[in-house]
């Protein structure tokens, strides 16, 4: 970049860029932020010692701050809105900006630098013609209101997903008058029915994670036994760890000495001999 | 355990001395299995197996091995083609006397044709004739290698094939096999010698699809790859002396698991359960070390494989060096109910390793002594990880389960004598199944039988201490270990079996203690004791005059003479005495220590040191008795019906530490519904320190005291503020805590509760809406987000405590049920259980528990008359597909329809099922179902019980389920549940309704239809050692010239005929029913083809005939081919077969005649009588018989 700018050379500098007049509204707003960045742009450069630059090339590095801060948006919106928020928060920024690649850790540090340039904006207008104070009703803490509050919601979905379930699938009824008062999802049969019956369920498994911590310490250990081993091992033994990996069950073994489990159901399969000795016939 | 040389050889030597004497004529000493082929496609088995024998007598000529369903190509001995015929009566049990449908006479068959291909008589259903180029090897006692090509097609027992249609590969699929069956039934996947007692060591080979597994027994060596490289060969030997009854194979794509904290065990699952596996296996380890430290004796085997497959035969099938598991056995960490459930069937697999796999048993009468060592040391597995609480509380729930099954059905006799096969010393007359094999037996009764087993060996160890019973365990397996590391001594492996006489010798060598007396009264004999015991304080002598009464004539009791041990708690503390029952005293004295009135505010000691505060107001202010209990350490296997007062009860309950103690409190005190026992029983409920099954048990107690006291029952319901105080919050007492399972003791409380509250009734028998509101917020309430346990067990029984709510609809003239009518109550509980079922489908709980309870409660429903009684929701839920608890839960209430609402097609429905369904334990299940809940019973009028009806079941025992040997028991017991012993009432008189009795010269009545009334009579009559005059038709041994003196003059009825001819079977000597029978012969006694003779060609002795003819070349007719008699057979006794057969026949011909002229049938006796003289003079030279001819033109008797 600095190459670029070097050839760059001393151009026009404090150019204003392209400055079509328009009539729209929104063409205006836009040309209005495009200089905006463009100051920032050049204030930026003379920072960085230019005095000049040719107009191509700030238009250039205009462009590219814009679609950085776009991405930086565009993506911090995301996560705010996985996060079921409409409000985007530091910690979104900050994930956003981590995921770009960006290290958040230098930012305090740039933003303190002494050679800044400070664009001065006009002052912000009294607060009260912007600050927006919403009022809420008293949040309900009464335990055994949110308890009957959550069984009942509860019972509701339940009810209602059933039902539509049983709506919109086969049923069967316990009366012959009547098929839609208690109407039952109609039973179907599995292939493998084991699997439905044993596996816990996704959501079981998310509270089994949220509310098991023991298990997670468990299983945090064997993490680390094999972090350790793999990377006691990442030299010389390269072989030794691709077993470790191969081998599922390694991962739970205590004792370390014992790398290797010689177990005959682990040992790779032969290869036929070349020629039997006696072809099977019947 | 070392032992040192001398030691070990004198062991040896005393062994030798009265070693174990194989029926057989040779020794098996090494099998090869190959199984070359799997198509899980066609289910179908290609492969073959090589025995290593050496044969013990010169002149063996025929060897006799065991195979089922398994069609045999090709046999060689030592490369040279060999004659075989393949045949077995068990296929079809009865041939003839179609009209007869008497289950006595069938009981008796199957037991002959069982016996006919016994291995541990010497039998089979493979019958080899070793060519004659060989006759000189083998009088030089020299080896023998047979070598024979076989395969299976479909197989319906045995091998247990599961393949889910879905698309994919076979592997992907999760399609698998493996092997299952009930005691000895390897025979039906490969031939062999099907036999506990036959050991030799084995290398099996099984060629697979490359993503498979093959798990065997032994040590895998090696996996090689075919040339193709698509598939694999699993090479597995076991050097270990092992009989091939506990060899074992399953095949699939399995996940493999090695065990973290063992490496030479491996564990298998069906894809997808890796996680669950791993959780559930983590806890193996620890069984292994409680076994190996108790027996002080390693695993015996170099390794140890588990497997969990879907489709169970059973839960737990031990195997050597494996144990299948049902894949229903496998959860997760957050599941409390099933996980005790599961180690215990994990600890009985490995006890079983131990004691059934690696130490085998002689014979079958010596099987109690397998079974009650593993099931002994499985309870001391269970007392030291679950404590002495449950252990005591599951010893006195097997007594119990004993006590009640024998009473019910007069005995279980764990080591059955047959003196000379005797149907006079039958020591199981009173059951409708011999006893003599166990392929006879009731499924139940097995069960039954190995309960009792443990039970007696925790007597034994009462006896002489537990310290020799563990050096007795371990003496026979370092024996055991001795013999099996004499890789070619085979005749030392005969020391890896144990017999009964070789255990109890072992006991007497150990600890010096005589206990023959114990041994006799419950091993060598059946039935329990049942003592009546009752007492009066003697206040002028200060003696407690205790009664004891017996009952021993009532079936399935003996009488016990003996010590017992009585403990009397007084004021002054706990004492032991011990009474010497004897045959007439009835009363015993036994003096009091406590002298004086009660000392105030004196702290009273308990049996275990522990001295309590008591209240003892309640207590009767002469006798300074607490409470009696008779025989506290259960060392009787008795009943107990002791009368003491109710506040003794009361004291039993709150103070005797001992929880059987607690549990027959409770039982008590169900008949004395006073407040002193409310309250007793509302102590213990809240009492933390109680053991938890006795509190639960409390609950239960509590609603019935509650139901009888309802009138003058004061306060909110029974248990209701209890439960409130455990277990809602504490500002909204409505509402229960979000769960929390922490404490396991407090969760099962928690779900038992409701449930015991929901059988309160009001005063108009009516559950009180109070409770059922209770209930309904429970469910409403209930919150499982912040518990680290699954809450499906919790609330299946929510479901379940709704279900016990519903009480009788009340009916106005048998409206028909519609949603208007409903009663508002049942429709909140049809709302909830609407709702989880549905949600099931959404999100399934472990197992569906809240399936099978939803399915229970609707049944409930329609039982009582709110909902319309309606199969068609259990029928669509108990199709194959479903998970097998859902289905049998739905069978359940399928049988429940057909016994209220006397469907016939729902029976028919069910009777199809039991044949067809995939499931072997979902059709052994249905008969089970249908035997404990009947339709109707044998005494009872019912449109059910019709000629099609008996046909059907017949049929089914007969030759339907010969595949099963668990099935066709289970079908005889439910005939038997159906019809009784004699013939079903419900069919027509047979043509001969009036037999003579020639030698009274009077006519009677034909004693097989004697209507049911009388039928009980006729059982007795039937009775041999009660009749005279069947008492030589009963006897099969006695010399042919009786028989055939009896034969003429007493022939009275056709039971009498039968019996006799059923005694021919019996004879070792004798070739089975159908043994030697052409295919011909066969189909001439089914009544269609009564004259043909070449119908049913596919019949299985045929093909193996063809065949053999193929083997052997030209030189021998087909009519030769078959001539195998048994070398030592006296030409006598082939007459004498002759003669029965030719005289049955006759018998069927006089049917036809006597229907023609009734009135003439007096004269027709006698004509036949003069019949068959002639027949028999005749017979002999004639080859008319098949059976007459080939006994003349045996080699044996032409050498």
């Amino acid at each position: 970049m600095a190459e670029a700018a070097a050839t760059a050379g001393a151009g026009g500098s404090g150019t204003r860029s392209g400055s079509k007049q328009s009539t729209n509204p929104a063409d205006n707003y836009h040309l209005a932020r495009r200089r905006t960045l463009q100051v920032v742009v050049s204030s930026l450069l003379t920072e960085a010692g230019f005095e000049s630059a040719e107009k191509a090339s700030v238009e250039t590095l205009t462009e590219m701050l814009q679609s950085y801060i776009s991405e930086i948006g565009r993506s911090a919106k995301s996560y705010c809105e996985h996060t079921a928020r409409t409000q985007p928060t530091l910690s979104d920024i900050v994930v956003t900006l981590v995921e770009m690649g960006f290290n958040v850790d230098t930012l305090p540090a740039y933003a303190k630098r002494s050679q800044r340039m400070v664009i001065t904006a006009p002052e912000f207008p009294d607060p009260h013609t912007y600050i927006k104070t919403p009022t809420y009703r008293e949040p309900v803490s009464d335990y055994q209101v949110l308890r009957e509050k959550a069984a009942s919601q509860r019972r509701d979905v339940e009810r209602a997903l059933t039902r539509f379930m049983a709506k919109t699938g086969e049923t069967q009824s316990l009366f012959k008058d009547d098929v839609s008062t208690f109407p039952l999802i109609a039973a179907r049969p599995f292939t493998i029915p084991y699997l439905t019956a044993l596996l816990p369920s996704e959501l079981e498994m998310q509270q089994m994670e949220e509310t098991d911590s023991s298990e997670q310490d468990e299983q945090t250990d064997t993490e680390n036994l094999a972090l350790h081993i793999s990377m006691e091992d990442s030299g010389a033994e390269k072989e030794n760890t691709s077993v470790l990996q191969q081998n599922p069950s390694l991962s739970g073994s205590r004792n370390g000495e014992e790398n290797i489990i010689d177990n005959p159901y682990l040992r790779p399969v032969k290869k036929p001999k070349i020629r039997r000795k006696k072809p099977d016939t019947f | 355990m070392p032992l040192t040389g001398v030691e070990t050889a004198r062991m040896n030597r005393k062994k030798g001395d009265k070693g174990f004497e194989s029926p057989r004529p040779y020794k098996l000493t090494h099998q090869v299995v190959c199984i070359n082929n799997i198509n899980f496609q066609r289910k179908s088995v290609v492969g073959f197996v090589e025995l290593t024998i050496f044969p013990t007598v010169a002149n063996l000529n025929r060897i006799k091995l065991n195979s089922k369903q398994c069609r045999i190509y090709r046999v060689r001995i030592n490369d040279l083609e060999a004659a075989f015929i393949y045949n077995d009566p068990t296929l079809e049990v009865c041939h003839s006397e179609s009209k007869q449908r008497n289950l006595n006479y069938f009981s008796n068959a199957y037991a002959a044709a069982v016996s006919a291909v016994d291995p541990d008589a010497g039998n089979g259903e493979l019958c080899i004739k070793v060519p004659s180029e060989l006759w000189k090897h083998v009088d030089e006692l020299k080896v023998l290698k047979i070598h024979i090509n076989f395969s299976l097609d479909q197989p319906k027992g045995g091998l247990h094939f599961v393949v889910p249609s879905v698309e994919g590969s076979m592997a992907e699929r999760g399609a698998h096999v493996f092997s299952c069956g009930y005691q000895n039934s390897t025979r039906f996947w490969f031939p062999c010698v099907d036999s506990y007692s036959e050991l030799c060591t084995w290398k099996l080979e099984f060629t697979v699809d490359a993503a498979m597994v093959a798990v065997s027994n032994g040590d895998l060596v090696e996996t090689v790859y075919t040339h193709d490289m698509r598939k694999k060969t699993f090479h597995y030997m076991l050097t270990i002396p092992t009989a091939a009854s506990n060899i074992s194979l399953a095949i699939g794509p399995f996940e493999i698991l090695v065990d973290p904290y063992m490496h030479e065990v491996t564990h298998f699952c069906l894809p997808q359960l890796l996680p669950l596996l791993k959780h559930t296996t983590s806890y193996l380890h620890e069984v292994f070390e409680f076994y190996e430290e108790i027996l002080t004796c390693r695993y015996p085997y170099s390794c140890f494989k588990t497997v969990f497959i879907d489709e169970a035969y059973v839960e737990v099938a031990a195997y050597a060096s494996m144990s299948i598991f049902s894949t229903n056995l496998l959860h997760s960490a957050m599941i409390i109910d099933e996980t005790p459930l599961t180690r215990r069937c994990l600890a009985q697999s490995l006890a079983q390793q131990f004691f059934g796999c690696f130490i085998s048993r002689m014979s079958w009468s010596d099987e109690w002594v397998l079974k009650g060592i593993s099931g002994y040391i499985y309870g001391l597995w269970m007392k030291k990880t679950f404590g002495v609480n449950e252990y005591r509380h599951w010893i006195k729930e097997e007594l119990d389960r004993i006590v009640a099954y024998e009473l019910k059905t007069g005995g279980v006799l764990l080591h059955p004598i047959f003196g000379g096969g005797k149907e006079k010393d039958n020591p199981a007359s009173h059951l409708h199944f011999s006893i003599k094999h166990p392929h006879t037996l009731s499924w139940e009764y097995y069960t039954m039988f190995q309960c009792k087993a443990h039970l007696v060996m925790r007597l034994i160890e009462n006896r002489i201490s537990m310290e020799f019973m563990l050096q007795v365990f371990n003496k026979l397996l370092s024996l055991a270990s001795t013999a099996s590391s004499q890789k070619f001594q085979s005749h030392m492996w005969s020391q890896m079996l144990v017999s009964t006489s070789g255990f109890l010798k072992s006991i007497s060598n150990v600890s010096g203690k005589d206990i023959q007396p114990l041994i006799k009264q419950w091993v060598d004999q059946s039935g329990v004791v049942k003592f009546y015991g009752s007492f009066a304080f003697n206040r002028k002598r200060n003696v407690l005059e205790l009664e004891i009464k017996q009952d021993y004539t009532s079936p399935g009791t003996q009488k016990y003479v003996g010590p017992l041990k009585v403990t009397v708690q007084e004021l002054d503390g706990s004492f032991n005495h011990t009474l010497q029952i004897e045959e007439n005293s009835l009363k015993h004295d036994i003096p009091c220590h406590s002298k004086s009135r009660r000392n105030k505010k004196k702290k009273i000691p308990l049996m275990n040191g522990e001295e309590v505060d008591m209240d003892l107001s309640a207590m009767d202010a002469d006798s300074p008795l607490l409470w009696i209990r008779i025989d506290p350490d259960m060392s009787v296997l008795r009943k107990v019906e002791f009368e003491q007062a109710d506040f003794m009860w009361q004291y039993q309950l709150r103070y005797e530490r001992d929880v059987v103690a607690q549990q027959e409190s409770i039982l008590a005190l169900e008949k004395f519904p006073t407040p002193a026992s409310r309250l007793a029983l509302t102590d213990i409920l809240e009492q933390e320190q109680c053991f938890y099954r006795v509190r639960m048990s409390a609950c239960f107690c509590l609603a019935k005291i509650a139901n009888s006291m309802v009138s003058t029952w004061t306060g909110p319901p029974a248990m209701k503020s209890l439960f409130t105080r455990m277990f809602c919050c504490k500002s909204c007492p409505n509402i229960v805590k979000t769960n929390n399972f922490m404490s396991f003791q407090s969760y099962f409380l928690q779900k038992t509760m409701p449930v015991a509250m929901a059988l309160l009734r009001d005063v108009h028998n009516l559950c009180p809406k109070e409770v059922l509101t209770f209930i309904l917020d429970l469910i409403k309430y209930n919150d499982n987000r912040k518990n680290k346990f699954s809450d499906n067990y919790y609330r299946a029984e929510m479901i379940d405590a709704l279900a016990n709510s519903v009480t009788p609809a009340v009916s106005v003239n048998n409206e028909v049920r519609t949603l208007d009518n409903l009663n508002p109550d049942v429709r909140l509980i049809l709302e909830e259980i609407t709702r989880f079922l549905n949600m099931e489908k959404l999100l399934p709980s472990y197992r569906h528990t809240i399936t099978v309870s939803c399915l229970r409660a609707i049944r409930v429903l329609q039982k009582n008359g709110h909902v319309p009684s309606d199969p068609a929701l259990f029928k669509s839920y108990a199709e194959y597909g479903h998970f097998v608890d859902i289905r049998i839960a739905a069978l359940e209430a399928v049988v429940d329809y057909t016994k209220v609402d006397r469907s016939y097609e729902e029976l028919q429905w069910l009777l199809n099922m039991i044949q067809d369904d995939p499931v072997p334990y979902v059709r052994h299940k249905i008969l089970n179902m249908l035997t404990k809940n009947p339709p109707f019973t044998k005494n009872m009028e019912s449109p059910l019980c019709n000629e099609a009806l008996v046909d059907q079941l017949w049929k089914l025992m007969n030759s339907g389920t010969s595949h099963d040997w668990r099935l066709r028991c289970g079908a005889v017991d439910l005939y038997f549940t159906l019809f009784g012993l004699s013939r079903p009432s419900c069919l027509p008189l047979p043509e001969l309704g009036l037999v003579l009795n020639l030698k009274e010269k009077k006519a009677v009545l034909n004693p097989t239809i004697i209507p049911e009334a009388v039928a009980i009579n006729q059982e007795a009559a039937n009775n041999p050692s009660s009749h005279p005059q069947l008492v030589g038709f009963q006897n099969p041994f006695s010399s042919s010239q009786d028989e055939e003196e009896i034969d003429m003059d007493t022939v009275h009825d056709s039971q009498a005929f039968i019996s006799h001819h059923l005694n021919m079977l019996e004879r070792p000597s004798t070739p089975g029913l159908s043994k030697y029978r052409p295919a011909s012969s066969r189909s001439a006694l089914i009544p269609q083809h009564s004259t043909g003779c070449d119908s049913t060609p596919t019949t299985k002795p045929q093909w193996s005939l063809e065949l053999a003819r193929k083997g052997t070349g030209k030189e021998q007719s087909p009519l030769e081919m078959g001539m195998h008699p048994v070398a030592s057979a006296p030409l006598s006794v082939f007459t004498k077969e002759s003669t029965a057969s030719k005289h049955s026949d006759h018998h069927h011909h006089h049917h036809h005649e006597h229907k023609k002229k009734k009135k003439k049938h007096k004269h027709k006796h006698k004509h036949k009588h003069k019949h068959d003289s002639k027949e028999k003079d005749k017979e002999p030279f004639t080859f008319s018989s098949p059976a007459s001819g080939r006994s003349i033109r045996s080699p044996s008797l032409s050498d």
